[in-house]
């Protein structure tokens, strides 16, 4: 592999071997404007701006089309992009008041738990909405105390030890959500804050970790970027200040070179968009392919339907689900990178990776970067220094598997309103199931790659490894399914049946 | 700053970089892990490195992973913990 690993990579930058592009006049070549240093001159220029700006909301506007009622919603995206990035001087200003324009206008997170609570409480009468907005305002204000605190205390608990004071607060919430004693507008008030507190700790647990550093970024640019107006879920696309403040574009040349990489990774995801409507109609509408849920729902009903048709429908939700989250990814990752943010991409060529750990780099790269921030590296970090190959295993373990399950438990914490906390643990094993069998997988094959086995070179072994790969992927979807619809032992029953088995 | 040690640095992150198929021997300023030429599997290969090689005990004190992003990060990183 020569520059192209680079030219390729996940980063939007301005030195991506140009040399190597030189050579050859192509498709690709063409499509390479970032390389052309006439284009990125002109990008610069204010005629330029405003022509890339115009096509990019137009491109956001087209890719929106059919998901989002209010079209007024990719407009206010841009303008708030392209403020973000020509007054680099107000950018703290700017994010914080578009992300907070953007939490008015539509709460991101789901907050049926807090809904249910009002309903068991019997104060109907009282608002939902108010009682979030009440929340946000508390937690942003307690985030900002906290803030300062960990900053001007960089020895305490909670500066050095950010992820596990977190959880240690969300166990303490949740324990007095769920005590018998507290009732009525005080149940409905910790829940609130819980469902707040629960949707933003991992924004929480980037910014503790900033202050650490010598110098940290401001609070307000901090406190913007929880949930930043370009779009995350509850893992920051992103990551936090500090990774922003070292991929924010620094000369006009920069930006401009970052800005035509966003209109092409949104381009991009328009692509992918008709992709994944294409290959739905195909194998939905004219093969007649049943979705997963109903072909699940068939079997449990005691008419299963034919094998092959089985695995054709789990394929195809596997296939699906990919594309969904890579166009997602790429239209957030494309907003961020108008604002001047050479974001690396969430999803990037994942039916390329050899190994399940590359794949795991590749599939979901900001969640994936999480659980090795707050889990893998300070396991490894404090444990099994003498084992280095258990040492690499077990961090592995405790980021796929034990991180991706507490991760996942926080962030549907609603369902401990709805089920209970024993129903809501209950339900939760078949996605336990899954965290084991996937960091499992991933520790094997980091521990294969650590020993120096070489990823495939030939057509035929990148073949065998794409199909070994992705062989994995498929069957480990029954299980990733984050519905609480089924147990682990109907899903297993499930997966028996897909090999005849049962 | 140790140009011996920087080239040994750069010797070993050469090799990484080796390993995964690219061949581009990284400048002092060239991102490693941001960029995505390099995951966190090879970061910790990194951290056992200079732990090896520095006796640097990164479980001592907070470690993060975006100040390892260069050969110049990972020079003023070390010299930071020598000194310490």
């Amino acid at each position: 592999m020569t520059t192209g690993a680079w030219d390729d990579s996940r980063l939007s930058g301005t030195s991506g071997g140009r040399g190597a592009r030189a050579a050859g006049w192509n498709v690709r070549n063409l499509w390479a404007l970032e390389d052309n240093a006439r284009v990125v001159a002109w990008v610069a220029t204010r005629i330029g701006r405003t022509a890339l700006v115009a096509l990019f909301a137009l491109v956001l506007v087209a890719a929106n089309r059919g998901y989002r009622a209010e079209p007024e919603w990719p407009v206010f995206l841009v303008a708030c992009a392209a403020a973000c990035a020509y007054a680099p001087r107000y950018r703290p200003v700017t994010i914080f008041v578009a992300t907070m324009a953007a939490l008015l206008k539509q709460v991101w997170f789901p907050h049926a738990g807090l809904i249910e609570i009002i309903r068991q409480e019997g104060v109907e009468f009282l608002s939902p909405t108010g009682f979030v907005h009440g929340a946000l305002a508390a937690f942003f204000v307690a985030s900002w105390a906290v803030l300062g605190y960990a900053r001007r205390n960089k020895a305490s608990f909670v500066a050095r030890r950010p992820v596990l004071a977190l959880l240690a607060a969300e166990a303490l919430l949740c324990g007095l959500a769920l005590v018998p004693y507290v009732h009525g507008v005080a149940r409905v008030t910790v829940w609130a804050f819980l469902t707040v507190f629960s949707a933003y700790i991992w924004f929480l647990a980037y910014a503790l970790v900033d202050q650490r550093s010598k110098d940290p970024a401001p609070r307000l640019f901090q406190l913007g970027i929880f949930h930043p107006f370009w779009g995350s879920s509850s893992t920051p696309l992103g990551k936090g200040a500090a990774f922003l403040r070292r991929v924010q574009s620094k000369t006009p040349e920069e930006l401009s070179v970052t800005q035509i990489k966003a209109l092409k990774l949104l381009i991009w995801s328009l692509v992918l968009t008709a992709l994944s409507r294409a290959l739905a109609w195909l194998v939905e509408g004219r093969l007649q392919v049943p979705r997963l849920d109903s072909v699940q729902a068939a079997f449990f009903r005691g008419e299963p339907y034919p094998i092959a048709l089985g695995w054709a429908s789990l394929i195809t939700a596997t296939a699906l689900g990919t594309l969904w989250l890579a166009v997602w990814g790429h239209q957030i990752v494309a907003v961020a990178r108008l604002s001047g943010f050479r974001l690396p991409r969430n999803t990037w060529r994942p039916l390329e990776s050899r190994t399940l750990a590359d794949l795991w780099n590749r599939y979901y790269y900001y969640y994936k970067e999480l659980l090795v921030e707050f889990f893998f590296v300070p396991t490894f970090l404090r444990t099994l220094k003498k084992h280095p190959r258990l040492r690499t295993f077990f961090a592995t373990f405790m980021a796929a598997g034990v991180g991706n399950a507490v991760f996942h438990f926080v962030r549907d914490i609603d369902v401990v309103a709805t089920r209970g906390l024993w129903g809501a643990l209950e339900s939760y094993t078949s996605y336990v199931f899954y965290c084991v069998m996937l960091a499992t997988g991933i520790g094997i094959s980091q521990l294969r790659t650590n020993a120096g086995r070489q990823a495939p070179a030939s057509p035929l072994g990148k073949l065998r490894a794409f199909l070994c790969v992705w062989s994995f992927v498929v069957c480990l979807h029954v299980f990733a399914n984050e519905t609480r619809d089924y147990s682990l032992v109907q899903r297993l029953s499930f997966m028996a049946n897909l090999f005849g088995v049962y | 700053m140790n140009s011996t040690r920087k080239d040994e640095l750069r010797g070993f992150m050469t090799e990484l970089l080796r390993k995964v198929g690219d061949h581009v021997p990284p400048s002092d300023s060239d991102s490693l892990f941001v960029s995505g030429r390099l995951d966190s599997l090879a970061m910790m290969t990194l951290v056992v490195h200079l732990e090896n090689a520095f006796g640097i005990d990164f479980a001592d004190g907070g470690f993060e992973m975006d100040l390892l992003d260069t050969l110049d990060d990972i020079e003023t990183l070390i010299d930071e913990k020598l000194s310490a």
